[in-house]
């Protein structure tokens, strides 16, 4: 048995979190860069979001992650940090092309110096509304600086002239509080990575919600608690049973996908003071992983997958507003309603959010969940609003003396 | 025969059973060793373990409220379930043991669940079931009642779970059928001449005799709610939720060795479960003296 005469395909795994929609984008990218190189095979791998860094962890310890891995801004501190993810500044200039990128974009990227992830998209927090609940209900609003006391009316007179809820109820949505700590000039951790709430600041959050459950222009507290954590398909303004959806700009395309409705898009709801909430995240990221067989080939793809016109055609605006200039200009013609609608958004939003926040302390993806976990109490109407509030405080001072 | 010959003539069968024995090492006892070794550990599967002594089981048993509301839940769970199952499971082996036909259709049909039910997609359509406006509720709105959100309402959602495990009492079913049927019929018969009511039968008679079944089924149904997790981890979305009423113990041990990289505390909690099982199954076993008799016993 000799050796083939052939050379060997470089094999190449990626390796995403998704949904229906990015996937077949994803895949359809995998196929054109693979009839466009070969000699180097990609294949891909997806799971949903909550099951992706589950498996990603178990493939850290097995070292067998994929070549290139999807990060998120929020937690890919803690795997640059373990090591689980190379730098790429020796491929700049040669295989991988960052020219055309945005600044922010790449100094997003670089921890410590070096370059470790490619910004795949950018997104910023949407509050998804119904048009056409809201025309019925005649409500005229600036979704770029509305505040939290209009959101009470709003919400009530579509509850009165449409009979659907006006909004969500976002008492244990973590990315609504976040926002809201902000616009209170608080910060959720401080220089130390101490957990940096004010109980007080929690009971007003969970009073506004409160009120408005009480007004009955959000759902019941038992059916919101049954919501945390659902997929897209069960979302209210999907269902058709709230008007007011919060999630990320990057989730318009899909979420119009499944909805019949048209979606307009708004910024979070704001404090009389106005102070940003918000900021403008590079969403996702791609990174080369400790366990790459091929570096090269990986980072050649990755060149390929935020740079090739063709590929990030396909792509479009799915996973956010791509980092490179030239690639946006060539998707603007291309856009079809949602995604005009996501990009205008996006051109709103500018100069209205705050700066990046430095990375969280290594425990904050638990305070999270913790905190989804508590404030169920607050919706289930188990335990009072202060005592709530001082729990949360306490866990998460005990979360964050464990992860030190 | 010499010891040396015996040696030799026994050395095939150790042959034989190198490959089983390979596996046995490699893959069960390695990594119960190897847990044992991380539960005194803190590992976060990137740096090395370090060594930290009993330091993650005071912190079980000392701080961790969730440690405790893991096992409320999970004994609530198994106290629950193992008992209505089984009742379940020998009402219906008695009900098919009258001669019925098309029995063997009934016996293949009530198996179905437990042959599925373990499975993640019964899993999402259970929870699909259970949705406050789902299939249940609406049933129960038919006859009148407004049904509860049994997936948000943690005075209910434990019932779920409990009513999937109970679904799936077709394989303890087929074992008391089998056991049913080796029972004598001559003794119902002296029974019935004594004029025996059908109570007195079945405590004097149907009870011992399956005695040994019921002991093998309580044993084996008992260890499995124990470790229970898919139906949990899939209904509660991975999290124990509503607030940590639906937080199993192996979803809990899940959750800290996956989510957080707690390793090492995770081992502690496996090892935790194990003597916990280990245990109760004790107490079974000591107990059967008293009411399991086997045919083949004296006295």
């Amino acid at each position: 048995m000799g050796l083939s005469a052939f050379a060997r395909d470089r094999n190449i795994r990626h390796f995403w979190w998704g949904n229906p929609e990015r996937d077949k984008r994803t895949l359809e990218v995998i196929r054109l860069f693979n009839e466009k190189n070969p000699g180097i095979v990609v294949s891909g791998e997806t799971l949903g979001m909550s099951d992706y860094f589950t498996r990603l962890t178990t493939q850290i310890a097995g070292r067998n992650m994929a070549d290139t891995i999807q990060m998120g801004y929020g937690v890919m501190f803690e795997y640059i940090d373990r090591g689980a993810i190379l730098p790429l500044d020796d491929y700049i200039g040669g295989v991988l092309d960052i020219s055309k990128m945005d600044e922010s974009a790449i100094s997003a990227g670089r921890v410590d110096g070096k370059l470790y992830a490619l910004s795949i998209g950018a997104n910023s927090h949407v509050a998804m509304y119904n048009t056409r609940l809201f025309e019925e209900a005649g409500i005229e609003f600036d979704p770029f600086g509305w505040t939290y006391d209009e959101l009470q009316s709003i919400a009530a007179k579509v509850k009165e002239t449409t009979g659907v809820f006006g909004s969500d109820d976002s008492t244990a949505d973590y990315q609504v509080f976040s926002d809201y700590v902000h616009q209170r000039d608080e910060r959720l951790f401080d220089e130390e990575g101490n957990f940096g709430v004010p109980p007080q600041v929690i009971v007003d959050y969970f009073n506004m919600f409160a009120g408005m459950r009480a007004a009955g222009s959000v759902p019941d507290g038992r059916a919101s608690a049954g919501l945390i954590g659902t997929e897209i398909s069960n979302w209210g303004i999907v269902t058709g049973k709230t008007a007011i959806t919060y999630a990320f700009s990057n989730q318009l395309v899909g979420v119009q996908n499944l909805t019949q409705d048209k979606l307009g898009a708004a910024m979070f709801p704001n404090t009389p003071a106005m102070i940003p909430g918000s900021i403008i995240q590079p969403s996702q990221f791609i990174c080369l992983s400790r366990d790459t067989v091929d570096a090269e080939a990986a980072v050649s793809y990755m060149s390929a997958f935020v740079n090739d016109p063709e590929l990030t055609a396909v792509l479009g605006l799915e996973r956010g507003i791509p980092a490179n200039s030239e690639v946006r200009a060539a998707l603007q013609p291309t856009l079809n309603e949602i995604e005009a609608t996501s990009v205008a958004f996006f051109d709103g939003i500018q100069g209205k959010t705050m700066d990046l926040l430095p990375p969280p302390p290594s425990g904050a993806q638990e305070i999270e969940a913790m905190f989804k976990r508590v404030a169920v109490a607050v919706l289930l109407d188990q335990a009072s609003i202060e005592d709530v509030a001082n729990q949360i405080v306490r866990e998460a001072e005990g979360i964050r003396r464990r992860s030190r | 025969m010499s010891f040396r010959s015996r040696l030799r003539r026994s050395v095939p069968g150790y042959v034989f059973l190198t490959p089983w024995f390979i596996g046995f090492f490699l893959l069960s006892i390695f990594p119960i060793l190897a847990s044992l070794y991380l539960s005194f550990t803190e590992y976060d599967t990137v740096r090395p373990p370090e060594w930290i002594g009993l330091e993650n089981y005071q912190y079980m048993l000392e701080f961790d409220y969730r440690f405790w509301q893991a096992l409320k839940v999970t004994f609530t769970f198994v106290f629950l379930s193992v008992p209505a199952k089984l009742t379940f499971a020998l009402i219906v082996a008695m009900m098919l043991d009258k001669g019925i036909r098309a029995v063997g259709l009934y016996r293949a049909l009530f198996y179905l669940p437990s042959i599925l039910g373990g499975s993640i997609a019964v899993a999402i359509l259970w929870r699909q079931l259970f949705n406050a406006d789902g299939v249940v509720n609406s049933a129960l709105k038919l006859i009148g009642i407004q049904g509860p959100y049994w997936l948000s309402d943690p005075s209910y959602s434990l019932y779920t779970l409990v009513v999937l495990a109970v679904w799936q009492f077709g394989s303890p079913m087929l074992i008391f059928l089998a056991g049913l049927r080796a029972i004598p019929q001559d003794l119902y018969e002296a029974a019935e001449i004594d004029a025996a009511t059908p109570m007195r039968k079945f405590f004097a008679i149907t009870v011992p005799m399956l005695a040994p079944v019921i002991f093998f089924n309580l044993v084996l149904q008992m260890i499995d709610a124990f470790k229970s997790f898919s139906g949990a981890f899939i209904i509660s979305g991975g999290t124990g939720a509503p607030l940590d009423s639906l937080l199993f113990y192996t979803v809990y041990l899940f959750t800290e060795a996956f989510s957080y990289f707690r390793m090492g505390y995770a081992s502690a909690l496996g090892w935790v479960l194990l003597v916990i099982i280990a245990v109760f199954t004790a107490i079974a076993f000591w107990s059967s003296k008293y009411w399991v008799h086997y045919e083949n016993e004296r006295g």
